[in-house]
């Protein structure tokens, strides 16, 4: 390629890297991080100090973890409403057959892995089988199992709760690798913040850097195009519900292990901040774009609201207008940085 | 492939049922005490303010099921939190036709107009857990159970002869009518500062961050009042991972927080016996239908609040492990 | 004074099989006939041109040829040889590839990814198989530039292109993969004089690189210039399948145009008032000159 063949198109202006960088979808969601942190950190000692970024930190993993597949699951043009009560139905699935019928702990897992990647399935199969939006079909999964967790629980165990997983045979070392903590600063950080960081990096590389990853975003973007030059958009969608449901056995067991027990309704409502973090983190809630990286930041997002409001004494009957608010700042501030950057590209 | 698969359908069932043992099942599957012969057969419809996976009420239902069926008796048991539709499924109760009504009034003047419907229809009307005040004025037979205030008053006393002068109440459904009430008896009696936490019931590894964060964030709490038995198990924790000495108290029994009282971690539990509250209001209403027989005297029949101490707690232990306490 | 044919003058007998034939293809949905009998060839550095209004079956003919729908009746030769595509990738892999009017270009993807979708390159083994961006990015503006276009930024989003340039992205990917026989669905009908000139000089570029070329359009205007060979539908059924020199653009406009039917409407426009009736003139006046 010669300057004298190749025209130069004047419209193509070079770009600078700070554009680019503003262009990036995270950068939203980076931008609301350190503007919460500030914001708490000046107004608290205990939440700058280590042991309150230990505490921020734990609960933006449990959302961080889900919010990974999640985030993937929406750049691929679809939601996933069931995501939260899938927690429960793992763990419960998992302390149902070892503390009650007997099962081996291990096998439980295993079994209990098996169930959670058949659920995935189904999800995604009804929805590239019916074509229905997945919002739809995922409500009505949710629906059902939020009814499952329950009766079944108070059918086998007449209360609304599985516990004493810590009783049975081969916990600790479970424990050790899933629910142990790791001291810095004086502070002990559970070993689920390593994991969560784990995962968000595993979830940018396949999303960013492999062929699937392509695949998530043109089955996202433009589904139909996509099947017509031969991108397998159904295995794509199947397979992203069930990467949402190896993640919701993941978060629920290593819960349950951790607390030694699991509530039946747990994890009702989690869904939408799963959702919520992903928007944050510049999913476009069409699909087609967004990022992993972006989604764990919004989870810290809401782990450090949740726990600066707590910090700074503020009444926590106003809790959820806070977050409320929160949520809605940030992602207006994701909306005015893109605008921005792709101004800068006329 | 297929014979993968074959292979697999084959050996894999044989591994997992390999690896039943009973030492694994260390939680024993309920054991309903046999059914009496009471040969009643009357059809009697509870209806409370209790939320679907609520612990507490769990327990009000099995003792409802366990008296229908030691009385022989038919039992319907349904609930709703919000006091617009439990006013829609007393009604439909009404509509059904049963011999008797158990209803639990969070909300009294918003299930007045139901009530007084299935009185009108001739259903005697039992109320139970909360509304005593109201109970008599609606013309219910009698009353079970106490207010979720006396229960808090109970705390609330007990916290100030520990000498607690700042306690925090963690509160984890938001909007729960007993729960606030519970939160506000304690701050009647205690004589200090109650500072009222939100936590979600639904995501209680979150929560004991929460309680955790508090408690370092404020040293001048001495003491953490839950207010559900699954809320003290985290609460426990937060605390310990806090270095705090606060004391630790709730509402509401599970085997677990029997044991941790056993062992000094939480300093006492108040036990309104919803079991006996669900099953006793069964009871009443079939000696009323057989016998014509009112218990209370004009008064309501509380049925605690009990302590549960270092003292007792060992007893109930596995009471509560089952579900019946 | 020998008899000497002119056409065999211009026109050398031909020894090889035509790229594809579509042989007296015929296709159903339910009751409706969408094609009937349908016959052309497409030759290697030749561009045959589909021409025809909406309705007159164009759309259906392509997607035959891409893999998407089966003839009912009628047959495809490859190179001669009978052929049948069940899926996209049989046709992909028979070396057609289709150009559709939307593209199938995902516009919030950057240039490079949608270039290499569903044929992404890749590095490493095992899970470590990566999608081999450095390569993908070169080729694209490689392969761009051969077009005549040069993307500094292969990261730009196709849908910041303008609609000439995302076609050039598109033939360019066809291109590069290797197709034989390139079909383009009304590739200018979207856009602007200059823009389509341009689409136009691409079309030519590909036929010059020794591909065969299907270009659908409904315009005459735009099919005359580049095409070889020109097959008219309307309404599913052949008007004629003509070589160049068989045919004029003026007679190509009129039997698109309808002849006879539109003689007709220029009457009944003609004899209302005021901007209808002036439309009517003018309708009356193209219809004289192209008959």
């Amino acid at each position: 390629m010669t300057a004298a063949t190749a025209r130069v198109d004047e419209r193509v202006a070079h770009v600078g890297a700070l554009r680019r960088l503003l262009l990036r979808p995270e950068l939203g969601a980076l931008v609301g991080v350190l503007v919460i942190f500030t914001f708490f950190a000046a107004q608290s000692d205990v939440f700058r100090s280590w042991a309150g970024a230990a505490n921020w930190l734990d609960v933006s993993s449990a959302l961080g973890l889900m919010a990974v597949p999640v985030a993937l699951l929406m750049i691929g043009g679809h939601f996933d409403l069931s995501a939260g009560v899938q927690t429960a139905t793992a763990g419960l699935a998992t302390g149902i057959m070892t503390t009650y019928w007997g099962l081996q702990l291990y096998a439980s897992w295993v079994v209990s892995l098996a169930l959670m990647l058949t659920i995935g399935f189904i999800n995604g199969f009804l929805v590239t089988r019916t074509g229905l939006p997945s919002f739809i079909i995922t409500l009505g999964m949710f629906l059902g199992l939020q009814g499952l967790n329950l009766g079944v629980t108070k059918q086998v165990t007449n209360q609304v709760q599985v516990s004493n997983i810590d009783l049975v045979p081969g916990y600790h070392a479970l424990n050790n690798i899933l629910a142990s903590t790791v001291t810095i600063g004086g502070a002990k950080f559970p070993i689920a913040i390593i994991w969560w960081i784990g995962f968000t990096a595993l979830g940018s590389w396949v999303l960013l850097k492999t062929r699937f990853g392509n695949w998530i975003f043109a089955t996202g973007g433009d589904p139909n195009a996509s099947k017509n030059v031969g991108v397998r958009t159904g295995r794509t969608t199947i397979g992203l519900f069930m990467m949402v449901s190896f993640m919701a056995w993941f978060v629920g067991n290593t819960q349950f292990i951790r607390f030694t027990s699991i509530q039946a309704q747990s994890g009702i409502g989690q869904e939408l901040y799963y959702i919520a973090a992903a928007v944050i983190g510049g999913c476009l809630l069409t699909g087609g774009f967004g990022s992993v990286i972006g989604a764990s930041l919004g989870a810290l997002i809401f782990g450090m609201t949740e726990v600066g409001i707590v910090n700074v004494g503020w009444n926590s009957d106003w809790f959820k207008l806070f977050v409320g608010v929160m949520l809605l700042l940030a992602v207006l501030a994701n909306q005015f940085t893109r605008r921005l950057a792709e101004q800068s590209r006329r | 492939m297929r014979r993968t698969w074959l292979v697999a359908a084959t050996v894999v069932p044989m591994l997992v049922v390999s690896a039943c043992s009973s030492r694994n099942a260390v939680n024993k599957p309920h054991n309903n005490a046999g059914g009496g012969k009471g040969g009643y057969g009357y059809k009697i419809a509870v209806v409370t303010h209790g939320s679907a996976g609520d612990a507490f009420w769990t327990i009000v239902q099995n003792g409802v099921k366990q008296a229908g069926k030691d009385m022989g008796d038919t039992v319907s048991y349904e609930s709703d939190g919000d006091p617009t539709k439990q006013a829609a499924l007393i009604d439909a109760a009404t509509n059904a036709k049963p011999d008797g009504l158990v209803v639990s009034m969070a909300n009294p003047p918003a299930l007045k107009a139901a009530i007084e419907r299935a009185e009108k229809a001739g259903i005697p009307v039992i109320t139970m857990n909360s509304g005593e005040a109201e109970s008599k004025a609606y013309g219910a037979l009698s009353h079970i159970g106490q207010d979720e205030v006396v229960a808090g008053r109970a705390v609330g006393t007990q916290l100030k002869a520990d000498g607690v002068h700042h306690a925090i109440c963690v509160i984890q459904e938001a909007g729960n009518v007993g729960l606030e009430q519970r939160c506000g008896g304690v701050k009647d009696t205690l004589g200090g500062t109650v500072t009222n936490i939100q936590v979600d019931n639904n995501n209680l590894p979150a929560a004991q961050t929460l309680i955790k964060t508090k408690l370092q964030s404020d040293t001048s709490v001495d003491a953490v009042v839950t207010l559900g038995a699954q809320v003290a198990q985290v609460a426990e924790g937060a605390i310990s991972q806090a270095n705090s000495k606060a004391e630790l108290a709730t509402f509401d029994l599970n085997g677990d927080v029997a044991k941790a009282i056993e062992q000094g971690k939480i300093a006492f539990a108040v036990d309104q016996q919803p079991y006996l509250q669900g099953y006793l209001a069964v009871v009443m209403l079939t000696l009323y239908k057989s016998n014509l027989n009112v218990l209370g005297g004009g008064q309501p029949v509380l049925t605690g609040p009990t302590l549960i101490t270092k003292e007792n707690a060992a007893a109930v232990a596995q009471l509560a492990a089952g579900g019946t306490r | 004074m020998t008899n000497v044919d002119v056409r065999e003058i211009v026109e050398p007998p031909k020894a090889d099989p035509p790229m594809l034939e579509i042989r007296d293809v015929t296709k159903m949905f339910g009751s409706v006939i969408s094609l009937s009998d349908i016959s052309t060839t497409v030759q290697a550095g030749q561009v045959t041109c589909v021409l025809g209004d909406n309705g007159a079956g164009k759309s259906t003919l392509i997607k035959i040829l891409a893999g998407v729908h089966q003839p009912d009746g009628g047959q495809l030769l490859v190179d001669g040889r009978p052929a049948r595509f069940s899926t996209p990738r049989d046709a992909l892999d028979a070396g057609i590839a289709t150009v559709y009017q939307d593209l199938a270009i995902v516009p919030l993807m950057a240039i490079w990814r949608n270039f290499f979708l569903g044929s992404e390159p890749t590095k490493g083994w095992g899970p470590f198989k990566r999608f081999d961006a450095g390569l993908a990015k070169k080729v694209t503006r490689k392969e761009m530039g051969d077009m005549g276009i040069d993307i500094r930024d292969p990261d730009q989003p196709v849908g910041t292109l303008s609609g000439g340039e995302r076609q050039s992205v598109a033939i360019a990917r066809a291109v590069h993969f290797g197709a034989r026989l390139l079909i383009l669905d009304e590739p200018t009908s979207a856009l602007g004089v200059k823009q389509a000139g341009v689409v136009l000089k691409y079309i030519v570029q590909a036929r010059d690189r020794g591909l065969g070329v299907i270009f659908i359009t409904h315009n005459p205007h735009h099919a005359y210039p580049v095409g070889d060979r020109f097959l008219l539908l309307k309404r599913g059924r052949s008007l004629g399948d003509f070589a160049k020199s068989e045919i004029s653009l003026a007679e190509l406009t009129r039997l698109m145009a309808g002849g006879a039917e539109l003689e007709a409407l220029a009457h009944e426009l003609e004899r209302g008032t005021g901007d209808v009736g002036e439309v009517g003139r003018e309708l009356l006046q193209d219809t004289e000159t192209l008959s």
